[in-house]
């Protein structure tokens, strides 16, 4: 692994109100890595996500995304640099078909190995088991499916970084697994991954390390035996700090 | 000095003048919107209505005052079956409700011209008015204005201080929640939209002494209204209302005196354009801010 | 090239891809083609005013129906237009190329307009309610604008404005010799329809089209895949507003007069109720629509029918209320679902 900071935050500030969603953040995810953020209800997860992809404006702080400057880009500069992302809440066209919902995503400006991405799409649509021809309404997926879809959407766009908003939220465990399995060989092939997961259990499965947000700062960084064997990270969870 | 204390006094008068009368023109509007999250297309309609029963009740004998109450009753009736019948059917359909509104106002309009004919006699402006330096001054807008801060007031006592308005925000916020607590949704909704319609009513029939009495005489009342409420936003509707009224006026009133009405107007068009690309949630999701950085300095 | 055409007609943006609606539409496309040989040059010209509309209502389908926003002014570009065009082609009176220059003009000064418009509300990604109100403020604005500029201090070059009472005289299309007037002008709008409609259909179906729903659908998803959607929809919008100067501009040339009530609020609804009695996601329904509720239109004003607008609006609002997804649309399915009828379905739609 190379260890190229891929994207980084630098004293990143966002408030509701009167409510710090995130206070003073420096973050990094480094090539090749798979980085799990995880944290309690209410710890600055989302906010973070959202402003890293762009959809939400920092009030203070800088972010760069491979080694640019992007606090004030819009989001879509963001993904044709080589961002990709899925949502919590599955946001796959739902009234397009398959094969439709796989023909959208756009090439990045500067994918930095086509061959590679490309062999990655066509893993992950063998893994997942989906058919870039077809043509059934996305919508009449099961829940899993369109899990897996957005992924492949993802893919599909060749991305070099991948961030995903708790990919297995609704799955079964078995379906779980799979979709462990497939982040796994994905970040094998050499693609960074960040998730976000509040399943300790999959991100045992996953990662190789993780970052704690608690009331919207950082509170922990590690590995994942580091993480799950403290016990200031265990106490939050439990909401005793 | 004997000259510039009547020409400042002229300026805020034509300023509060104008001010009053996007406030008017947009209350109903905005308390449909900001409620219901619906845009009544058939508004300027609505307020011809009202300034149609106010002319009618008054040449028959009603006092202005009482005519201007009876012309809100006679269009928040009229508001309560258009919800009953037709507005229901379109609740999270914004753009639905948009094209069926004005479904609504074109057969309104034509309507008017069927029943009543081209023209009907005007109200004549009540009271008279006094000058000041070289400046006339009407008392009748003076008194519209304070019409007008009447009505932000008893809204914003509505909205605050009754059982209504609690529920009309709860069912706003969430629906099905507020539902779930035992809240009557839909007569609330049909009572908003009620009061919203019967507000355009007796914005119609206040501004009916200063206006000509037409079928189509609500079609000059979209753009201000409309204006004023996309450049208040949706945030808080009764705050972006008056904030934008304001702002308004303050574009309006200079352009319009200085190159005429029509001028007023497309400046008021352009001025939106501007406002909303450097506050797309408008004025009032800005001083919504605005406040919530108050707190914060006072909490910390 | 040719292959690639018909691939991308045929593909899923419109309603209508069986044989069999194909030998249905060529009877139609048949139909209109000998229609001016069995009848007067009069009956002709009212029937080239329906079909001159249709790019119009091609284009409303366009932003409403495919890309989700909806313009109430759109009449404002078909005026832009119409004027323009009165004013460079009768300008250049003696000239053989004028008309052709003022088309040039019409369609350049549409597309200008519309994209400053799109540059401020679409970058400001304003909420989607917005766009119809203050499309219809400019194009109530436009109407007064264009009704106080009676009198001879309002004329550019030699023509005059002309207020309330509008701008006549406005010369025929021609190319170099050829003037478009009478059977010729007919065919003229049957062309243009004919190519417009497989345009937009093939335009729908590539790439452009599949990005144009998916923002429709859901437009974070959408700029979350790399795109701009606030170029895009600020492109759709200068594409549907140019269609609706297209409209705009066979119609001065068709009829040689525009007033200000064209861009007034009766004509602003027009558009918006032949979409939607169409059925918004069809570009074929709207067709139909737009001919059928000219020919309905233009039978009532002609016997002096003070209910028109009543009719117009009662037709809007019984449209969103009984058939959202529009009347043709509707029909076509109930049609489609019954294979014994389908070739009846077929014809039904010509």
């Amino acid at each position: 692994m190379s260890g190229a900071v891929l994207l980084e935050t630098k004293a990143l500030s966002k408030r509701f109100g009167g409510v710090v969603a995130a206070n003073n953040i420096d973050f990094t995810v480094t090539e090749g890595e798979l980085r799990c953020l995880i944290g309690p209800n209410g710890a600055g997860k989302s906010t973070l996500f959202s402003m890293l992809c762009g959809i939400q404006k920092a009030d203070s702080g800088e972010i760069y995304a491979f080694g640019k400057r992007v606090t004030h880009r819009q989001a879509f500069h963001r993904v044709r640099r080589g961002l990709g992302l899925t949502f919590q809440s599955n946001r796959a066209f739902h009234d397009l078909s398959v094969a439709e919902n796989l023909a959208i995503p756009r090439k990045p400006l500067h994918a930095r190995s086509h061959q590679k991405a490309a062999e990655r799409y066509r893993y992950a649509l063998d893994a997942f088991g989906l058919d870039p021809a077809d043509q059934t309404r996305s919508g009449e997926l099961s829940h899993d499916q369109l899990q897996w879809l957005e992924i492949a959407m993802v893919l599909a766009g060749f991305p070099d970084l991948v961030m995903l908003d708790e990919p297995t939220a609704g799955m079964a465990t078995e379906e779980t697994n799979r979709t462990a399995e497939v982040l796994k060989a994905l970040q094998d092939s050499g693609l960074t991954l960040l998730v976000v997961e509040h399943d300790m259990a999959f991100v045992r499965l996953v990662a190789d390390s993780v970052t704690v947000l608690h009331q919207g700062t950082i509170f922990a960084e590690g590995t994942v035996e580091d993480i799950t064997t403290s016990e200031a990270v265990r106490s939050i969870y439990l909401g005793k700090a | 000095m004997s000259e510039s204390l009547p020409l400042a006094a002229s300026l805020i008068y034509q300023i509060g003048a104008t001010a009053a009368f996007l406030f008017l023109a947009a209350v109903g509007l905005v308390i449909i919107l900001g409620m219901m999250n619906i845009i009544n297309l058939a508004h300027g309609e609505l307020m011809m209505m009202g300034a149609y029963a106010a002319t009618i009740t008054h040449h028959a004998g009603l006092p202005f005052w009482a005519a201007v109450i009876a012309s809100f009753f006679v269009v928040a009736i009229f508001g309560a079956i258009m919800e009953l019948t037709i507005i229901r059917r379109f609740y999270g359909r914004e753009l639905g409700a948009l094209v069926v509104t004005w479904g609504i106002s074109l057969i309104m309009g034509q309507g008017a011209f069927l029943v009543f004919g081209p023209f009907m006699q005007a109200i004549k402006i009540p009271g008279g008015s006094f000058s000041y330096g070289a400046f006339s001054f009407s008392e009748y807008w003076i008194v519209l204005m304070l019409v007008s801060l009447l009505l932000v007031l008893a809204l914003w006592l509505v909205y605050n201080k009754t059982t209504y308005g609690l529920q009309a925000k709860a069912s706003m916020q969430n629906a099905e929640m507020a539902r779930s607590l035992g809240v009557p949704t839909k007569r609330i909704y049909t009572l908003t939209f009620a009061l919203g319609a019967g507000l355009a009513g007796l914005s119609g029939a206040l501004l009916a002494p200063t206006a000509t009495i037409a079928p189509f005489m609500g079609q000059q009342f979209v753009a201000p209204a409309f204006i004023t409420v996309v450049v208040g936003g949706g945030a808080n509707v009764i705050s972006g209302a008056v904030g934008s009224g304001v702002l308004l006026a303050l574009i309006k009133t200079p352009v319009g005196m200085a190159l005429g009405a029509f001028s007023g107007t497309v400046a008021l068009l352009i001025a939106a354009l501007i406002i909303i690309r450097i506050m797309p949630d408008g004025i009032s999701a800005r001083l919504q801010r605005v406040f919530d950085r108050r707190v914060q300095k006072r909490q910390s | 090239m040719i292959q690639r055409s018909l691939r991308l007609i045929g593909g899923p943006a419109d309603i209508g891809r069986t044989p069999l609606f194909w030998v249905g539409f060529a009877v139609a496309v048949a139909f209109f083609l000998l229609y001016p040989t069995q009848v007067s040059s009069f009956r002709a010209s009212n029937v080239a005013y329906y079909l001159l509309n249709v790019p119009m209502g091609l284009g409303m389908a366009l932003l409403w129906g495919y890309c989700g926003v909806l313009s109430f002014g759109h009449v404002a570009y078909f005026g832009i237009a119409a004027y323009l065009y009165g004013i460079i082609a009768g300008n250049m009176a003696g000239s053989s190329w004028g008309p052709l220059v003022g088309v040039g003009g019409g369609l350049l000064g549409c597309a200008i307009v519309a994209a400053i418009f799109g540059y401020f509300v679409f970058y400001a990604r304003v909420q989607k309610w917005i766009i119809p109100i203050l499309t219809l403020v400019f194009t109530l604005l436009l109407e007064t604008f264009l009704g106080q500029t009676a009198g001879y201090q309002w004329r550019v070059g030699t023509v005059l404005l002309g207020g309330y009472n509008g701008m006549t005289g406005i010369p025929w299309f021609q190319l170099g010799g050829f003037v478009f007037e009478g059977y010729s002008f007919y065919y003229l709008c049957l062309g243009i329809v004919i190519l417009t409609y497989f345009g937009l259909r093939m335009l729908m179906n590539a790439k452009f089209g599949q990005v144009v729903v998916a923002m429709r659908e859901d437009e974070l998803r959408t700029e979350m895949l790399g795109f701009d959607t606030r170029f895009r929809q600020c492109a759709v919008f200068v594409i549907s507003a140019m269609l609706a100067g297209l409209s705009g501009l066979l119609y001065v040339q068709w009829g040689n007069y525009i007033t200000p009530s064209q861009v007034g609020l009766l004509q602003a609804a027009l558009p918006v109720v032949w979409t939607a009695v169409g059925g918004r996601t069809s570009l074929l329904a709207v067709v139909i629509a737009t001919i059928v509720l000219n020919w309905l239109t233009y039978t009532l004003s002609s016997q002096g029918n003070q209910y028109a607008m009543v009719i117009i609006g009662g037709l809007l609002v019984v449209t969103m209320m009984f058939f959202p997804r529009g009347i043709v649309v509707m029909l076509a399915e109930t049609i489609g679902r019954r294979p014994w009828r389908r070739r009846q379905a077929a014809e039904g739609r010509s």
